[in-house]
């Protein structure tokens, strides 16, 4: 039991990809990359015949794209944000793409490492403050941080509170879709787990532990697809509030 | 000792964050059944909780595997 959820830890966790690498590709950097190559197929293929009313491939991603526009930009930043739009479509996609991927067999989940996930949340963190910084300037983005109408003895305090607020912002962004994607695979791989043990030692528990396991990992697979979906679009909503605060930090 | 810590760590977490994520379910349901019109952007709002309260809970996940490594 403890072995083979050792071996399960071991092949999740970040290893490089083949002992004749030359250079830092990981078995995580491997199907990141696999991810953005479907990704650029995918735009390529439906942009190709772009035309009024579009069918098949272009559907979907006239869909897709049209949500990210106008359900997450337009929804919380109001008309401006679609000038926010290239930065956080690129984000979307690129998330939706590796989160999906992870969830074929073989492959695992771009974003199912931190060195992923806090490369973006840290981008994230420097896009909403550079917003923020470009459009009122350095000092009064500062000032900003304390709401108006704050009570000048408590004025430090909030300022302190709203800092280390900011601060875990790209730290929490990071952990969240790196611990859905990890946690998830884990799941899944416990449950097989389980199905390889029940089998080895084939006995009258066995009987009920192997369809129970199979049963709960079909389920699992379904959730993780669900959770790939909804955690993309939980990092693209949050990004987006981010950079809603950033560009009405004076109100 | 280190991975009772660990266990604790996760399930003490899990606990806060799931009442957490069972009162945001609730008031939005009871917020869409009592203004169906607000139903899209309660939605969106309720994303946003959510995500911020699931990041509580897998804080503690995080821990439980920097404490058992």
């Amino acid at each position: 039991m403890t072995e083979k959820i050792a071996e399960l830890l071991h092949e999740l966790s970040v290893r490089p990809f083949s002992e004749h690498a030359a250079f830092s590709l990981t078995n995580y950097t491997f199907w990141l990359i696999i991810a953005v190559v479907l990704l650029l197929v995918f735009v390529v293929v439906a942009s190709r015949k772009a035309r009024l009313v579009p069918s098949g491939v272009g559907n979907i991603a006239e869909a897709a794209v049209d949500f990210v526009r106008n359900g997450v930009c337009v929804d919380i930043m109001g008309p401006e944000g679609k000038k926010c739009f290239p930065f956080i479509g690129t984000m979307f996609f690129f998330v939706l793409f590796n989160n999906l991927l992870g969830n074929i067999p073989p492959a695992l989940p771009g974003t199912g490492t931190v060195g992923t996930t806090f490369t973006w949340a840290i981008v994230v963190f420097l896009v909403y403050n550079g917003i923020g910084i470009k459009k009122i300037g350095f000092f009064r983005y500062i000032k900003a941080l304390v709401p108006s109408g704050t009570p000048v003895f408590l004025a430090p305090l909030i300022f302190v509170i709203e800092l280390i607020s900011h601060f875990l912002r790209p730290f929490t962004l990071g952990v969240r879709l790196f611990a859905n994607m990890y946690a998830g695979h884990i799941m899944l791989g416990v449950f097989t787990v389980f199905m390889a043990l029940a089998l080895e030692h084939f006995t009258a528990t066995s009987a009920i532990v192997l369809p129970l396991s199979f049963l709960m990992s079909v389920i699992l697979r379904a959730f993780e697809v669900f959770v790939a979906v909804l955690q993309a679009y939980i990092f693209t909503i949050l990004t987006a509030v981010y950079i809603n605060g950033a560009i009405h930090a004076e109100h | 000792m280190q991975s009772l810590g660990a266990a604790l760590a996760f399930g003490l977490g899990g606990i806060g964050a799931a009442i957490g994520l069972s009162i945001v379910g609730a008031k939005t349901i009871e917020s869409m059944a009592r203004q169906p019109e607000m139903a899209g952007r309660l939605q969106t709002t309720m994303f946003i909780a959510l995500g911020m309260i699931e990041a509580i809970g897998l804080l503690g996940f995080v821990l439980a595997f920097v404490l058992n490594a």
